[in-house]
C-alpha cells in the first residue's frame, strides 16, 4: 500500500510500466570540422553508429572567404554547399582544435542562426589554443564544450542521438 | 561508483545530530552500508557497523556511556574505533574482546558537518576544504533532506542550469533568499541561455550566459567538484549556496544544502528563512530530515498556486520543486529513454567524467579528481562581461575561494 499517488508512481515496480518506444534520431545532424586536427577527429567519429549524421570539413579554407563549395567538402572530398547540407537539419556540431577556422565558424554559425538550427561547438585543446575559434563560435553556439578530451565529441553526438 | 565515493571524505551527518557527549546514537546508512554514529563521553565521534558483533542486535538501542556504546542485549561494549572493550560473559581480564572489532570509519567535524572516509586508510586524503565549511560559524548554515532517488539524478539537477528559469521562476520574485538581485532581471528577460562547459581540475565549470545590456552578457557560473559537490551562482548580496549529494543506497540519497556568505555573518532574518525552508532548504518534519512536502502527500501540490503563477509546477519551494521531479523519474531513471539536447552538455560531460574516473580508478588505481583539497577551493559566480570575453579567463579569481574576499555576484 502506498500513501499517495506519487509514492506509488515513483516506485521501482511502477517504473517498469514506462512505455518503451524507439526514439527518433535527430534529423540530418551535421558535423563540420574546421581544421586539420578537427578533421582527423571527425574522420574517427564518422565510423560511429550514427543514424543520419554526416561529416564535413572546411579545413584549408582561406580565411575570410565565404563558406562555399570551394572550402566545404565531405570527408570523401566531394564538394558541398552549406545551403544544401543545412536543409532539414536539427543540429550542427562544429569541431575545432585551433584558431584557423574562426572565420568559417562565424559564417556557419550565422547561417545556422538564420535557419534556427541549434549549433553546438566542441573545441578540443589544452589550455587554450583556440581562443579565436571559441570567440567566433560564442554568439551562435547554444553550447560550447571546451575540452581536452576527444571522446567528449563522441559522447555529445551519442547523447544527441545523431 | 561506490569505490569512487570511498576515495573521498563525504558528509555522514550533521553535527547537530550528535549535539553533546553521550547523546543518543544515530542510524546512518551510507554507500549501502548500515552504520551507527555516536559521540562518546569524551566527545570523540565514532561511525561503526550498526549491528552488534555478538548476535546482531542494532546498536541504535545501545547505551552510550562510560566512553563507549554498550549493546543492551548482552552488554557487549564498543569504543569509537569499533573495538570491543567489554564482553561481560567472559572471565574477568579475558583477552577475548581484543579479537572483536566492528567495521568502523573515521568521523570528523568540519564546519556543521561530520565527515567520513569509507575507503582504504592508507589512501585517506586530507580533510575537506570547501569554503562553506571553513568560514566562521556565524557566516554559514547547512541543512539536509532525504531524497528518494538515486544520487546521480539528484546531482544532475545541480548542474542543470537550464531548468531554473522554468521550474524556479516563481522563487526568483518572491523567495527572501533570492529576490531583489539585479541578476534576476537578466534571468527572467532571457529564458534561452547559452552554455559553455569547461573542464576544471576537480570537475567542471558550467557557464550559462544570458543577454545583459547592449554588448554584454550575464554569466552564471556553476562549479562541480567531483564526485558530488555543486554550487549555485549567487544573487546580489544574498548568501551563496550549494549542495552535496550523498548516496544512501542505489535508490536514496541525502541532499546537503548549505548557504554561506564569504565575508559577513548571516543576518537573523536570513538564518531564520533558511531554517523555515526558504531558498534551497526544505521544511522538514520536526525531528526528522524528511521534507514536510514529500511523495507520500503528493508534495502538497497546489494547482491553484500553479494557475496563479506563484509556483511554476504547483509545488512550493526550490528544494521540493527539484526533488519532486527528480523522484518522479523513478528510483533510478532509465537514461536510455532520454532525449538530450545541446543545452544538457554539462550533464553529458559530467557523466562521462565520472565514468572515466571510475574506470581509471578500477583499472589503474588512479586517484580521481576532487580528492586533492586544492580542488575544493572553488566558488560560483554571477558576473556581467563584455560579449567577446571568455567567462573563465575573466573569472579565474572569481571562481577561486579566497578567504575574506567577497564573492563575485550581481
Ligand atoms: S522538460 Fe525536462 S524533463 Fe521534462
Ligand atoms: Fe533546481
Amino acid at each position: 500500500m502506498y500513501a499517495s499517488e506519487c509514492a506509488r508512481a515513483a516506485s521501482a515496480e511502477e517504473s517498469r510500466y514506462r512505455i518503451t518506444v524507439p526514439i527518433a534520431p535527430a534529423r540530418n545532424a551535421r558535423v563540420i570540422a574546421l581544421d586539420a586536427r578537427a578533421t582527423a577527429v571527425a574522420r574517427r567519429l564518422s565510423d560511429g553508429p550514427w543514424a543520419n549524421a554526416r561529416f564535413y570539413t572546411c579545413e584549408n579554407a582561406p580565411g575570410g572567404g565565404p563558406v562555399d563549395a570551394a572550402v566545404l567538402h565531405g570527408l570523401d572530398g566531394a564538394p558541398a554547399m552549406l545551403d544544401d547540407l543545412l536543409r532539414g537539419t536539427d543540429v550542427v556540431v562544429i569541431i575545432a582544435t585551433d584558431d584557423s577556422g574562426g572565420t568559417q565558424a562565424a559564417a556557419i554559425g550565422r547561417a545556422c542562426g538564420v535557419r534556427a538550427i541549434t549549433t553546438a561547438g566542441v573545441v578540443l585543446g589544452d589550455g587554450f589554443e583556440a581562443d579565436d575559434a571559441v570567440a567566433a563560435l560564442r554568439p551562435y553556439a547554444r553550447v560550447l564544450l571546451l575540452s581536452a578530451d576527444e571522446s567528449d565529441a563522441f559522447e555529445l553526438l551519442r547523447a544527441l542521438r545523431v | 561508483m561506490g569505490e569512487m565515493f570511498r576515495q573521498y571524505w563525504i558528509p555522514a551527518l550533521l553535527a547537530e545530530e550528535l549535539p553533546e557527549n553521550d547523546s543518543p546514537p544515530v542510524r546512518v546508512k551510507l554507500l549501502s552500508e548500515r552504520l551507527i554514529a555516536f559521540r562518546d563521553s569524551e566527545g570523540r565521534y565514532g561511525l561503526v557497523d550498526e549491528f552488534c558483533a555478538h548476535r546482531g542486535a542494532s546498536l541504535w538501542f545501545g547505551r552510550n556511556e562510560g566512553s563507549g556504546l554498550r549493546c543492551p542485549y548482552h552488554g557487549w561494549k564498543y569504543d569509537v574505533t569499533g573495538q570491543c572493550v567489554e564482553v561481560p560473559s567472559e572471565a574477568d581480564n579475558s583477552s577475548f574482546c581484543e579479537n572483536v572489532k566492528l567495521t568502523a570509519y573515521p568521523l570528523v567535524k568540519v564546519g556543521d558537518i561530520l565527515w567520513t572516509h569509507m575507503g582504504d586508510p592508507a589512501r585517506r586524503p586530507d580533510l575537506p576544504e570547501f569554503e562553506f565549511a571553513h568560514v566562521p560559524p556565524e557566516q554559514t548554515y547547512t541543512s539536509k533532506r532525504w531524497q528518494q532517488c538515486n544520487w546521480l539524478q539528484a546531482f544532475e539537477g545541480g548542474i542543470d542550469s537550464s531548468h531554473v528559469t522554468f521550474l524556479h521562476s516563481g522563487g526568483l520574485k518572491s523567495d527572501p533568499l533570492f529576490k531583489g538581485a539585479k541578476g534576476n532581471e537578466y534571468n527572467l528577460n532571457d529564458t534561452k541561455p547559452f552554455f559553455e562547459v569547461v573542464e576544471s581540475e576537480g570537475g567542471l565549470f558550467v557557464g550559462a550566459r544570458r543577454n545583459a545590456e547592449e554588448g554584454n552578457y550575464y554569466w552564471r557560473i556553476t562549479p562541480w567538484v567531483m564526485p558530488a559537490f555543486t554550487m549555485v551562482p549567487p544573487r546580489g548580496d544574498h548568501p551563496v549556496h550549494g549542495h552535496f549529494w550523498v548516496p544512501i543506497d542505489d535508490e536514496n540519497c541525502w541532499t546537503y544544502s548549505f548557504d554561506y556568505h564569504p565575508v559577513r555573518p548571516l543576518t537573523t532574518a536570513e538564518r531564520q528563512a533558511m531554517m523555515d525552508g526558504y531558498g534551497i532548504h526544505s521544511k522538514n518534519i520536526p525531528g526528522t530530515y524528511r521534507p514536510v512536502a514529500n511523495m507520500d502527500n503528493d508534495y502538497l501540490i497546489d494547482r491553484e498556486a500553479q494557475k496563479r503563477g506563484e509556483t511554476y509546477s504547483g509545488v512550493a519551494g526550490i528544494a521540493m520543486q527539484d526533488a519532486s521531479l527528480q523522484e518522479s523519474m523513478g528510483p533510478i531513471v532509465d537514461r536510455s529513454k532520454e532525449r538530450l539536447v545541446p543545452a544538457d552538455s554539462g550533464i553529458i560531460k559530467a557523466r562521462q567524467r565520472l565514468r572515466k574516473a571510475a574506470i581509471a580508478l578500477r583499472d589503474e588505481g588512479v586517484t580521481p579528481p576532487g580528492v586533492d583539497t586544492a580542488h575544493h577551493r572553488v566558488r560560483s559566480a554571477a558576473v556581467v562581461l563584455p560579449a567577446a570575453e571568455s567567462f573563465l579567463d575573466s573569472c579565474r579569481d572569481a571562481v577561486k575561494a579566497t578567504p575574506g574576499v567577497r564573492h563575485a555576484s550581481i
